[in-house]
């Protein structure tokens, strides 16, 4: 699939005017998408360390779970919409960028992960997982926000 | 006076062949502002958790003592990398970064930072045995942390701003901001 179309009409789009025109905002979601990763990150770690029996062993693991989802929800939510003010900038330029793709592969896995297999798996009693799938749930998924957010930085160098 | 010493250091630090080589490296710089930008998801992801739970926001079922001092271990080292990787992105561009008001800004917050940090562990430390089980903390310990999440927020901000050229000093600057950014050689910042 394409998705040139989207993307050459993202570039002419009243957003991508508006990220265009006005430097300073753009510069200040661009921020916004830094705090919002630094939220989501403090999520995904301190669940994900829990997980793998490094972090925070004495709290409940549904506890950090439960804790943890609703600040990673709205961080994601955070980024996707910051993120997509940001691309249309730069939409054409983006098309191009292979590192561009890598976080846009990464992101749509982690989401696919986080919402269909992650959750589904742990369900409301994780603890009665075998400890190498929450090892193996645990690792994937901070490989996966890290792939993101490290692919992210790299496509203003690429 | 401290301008004219601050840019003699960083124009030090800009002739060794390591700042020239990090500078012009493709892939060296890169790697290091990526790492630099990955501990903000552990030393600020920390912070952020630790500063929501003593808003009361998160983990109120959880005593805000203990959840901090699990939490501050992963916490240091995310700091320690992001200082170490922090001042190697100051060394490889010494001279414009010495004279960007965004860069000045930045150090002012995180001094304000740490000694924000500093002042909410003596306070909660000497209080800590009345609170420690509250879901909500008290006014004092929710003020610090809104502190803390305001100062870090600015220096994300700032941080980012560096790369933005806005009020660089080859562009012409209200007098204020000259003295501010320390604006001495502006050929040498560009």
């Amino acid at each position: 699939m394409d998705l040139l179309p989207f993307f050459t009409w993202l570039d002419t789009s009243l957003l991508a005017d508006l990220s265009k025109a006005y430097g300073g905002v753009f510069a200040v979601v661009q921020m916004f998408h830094l705090v919002s990763l630094a939220v989501l990150g403090g999520m995904v770690l301190v669940a994900d360390l829990r997980l793998l029996g490094v972090l925070l062993t004495d709290v409940p693991l549904t506890l950090v779970l439960r804790e943890t989802r609703r600040g990673f929800d709205l961080a994601l939510l955070a980024l996707v919409i910051s993120g997509v003010f940001m691309s249309s900038a730069v939409a054409m330029k983006l098309y191009y960028n292979q590192m561009y793709w890598v976080k846009m592969i990464a992101l749509l896995v982690g989401v696919l992960f986080v919402y269909f297999i992650r959750r589904p798996l742990l369900g409301e009693t994780p603890e009665q997982l075998r400890p190498v799938t929450r090892h193996l749930i645990a690792l994937s998924s901070m490989t996966t926000w890290f792939t993101v957010a490290a692919s992210g930085r790299w496509i203003g160098f690429s | 006076m401290l301008n004219q010493w601050l840019l003699d250091l960083a124009q030090y630090f800009a002739a060794q062949d390591w700042s020239i080589g990090l500078h012009e490296s493709i892939y060296a710089y890169a790697l290091i502002e990526t790492t630099h930008v990955l501990t903000l998801m552990l030393f600020l992801g920390m912070l952020i958790v630790i500063d929501l739970r003593m808003l009361g926001l998160i983990f109120r079922d959880v005593s805000a003592a203990d959840l901090a001092a699990r939490l501050d271990k992963p916490m240091i080292i995310g700091f320690v990398v992001m200082v170490i990787t922090g001042f190697i992105l100051y060394y490889a561009i010494p001279v414009r970064t010495t004279q960007s008001i965004w860069f000045r800004i930045k150090v002012v917050l995180l001094i304000a930072a740490g000694v924000n940090a500093w002042l909410f562990r003596k306070r909660m430390q000497a209080s800590i045995h009345t609170w420690a089980r509250d879901a909500s903390p008290p006014a004092h310990i929710r003020r610090g942390a809104i502190r803390s999440l305001v100062f870090w927020t600015g220096v994300i901000f700032t941080g980012r701003a560096i790369a933005y050229d806005w009020y660089d000093c080859h562009k012409p600057l209200p007098e204020f901001l000259q003295w501010a950014a320390g604006c001495i050689d502006p050929s040498a910042a560009e």
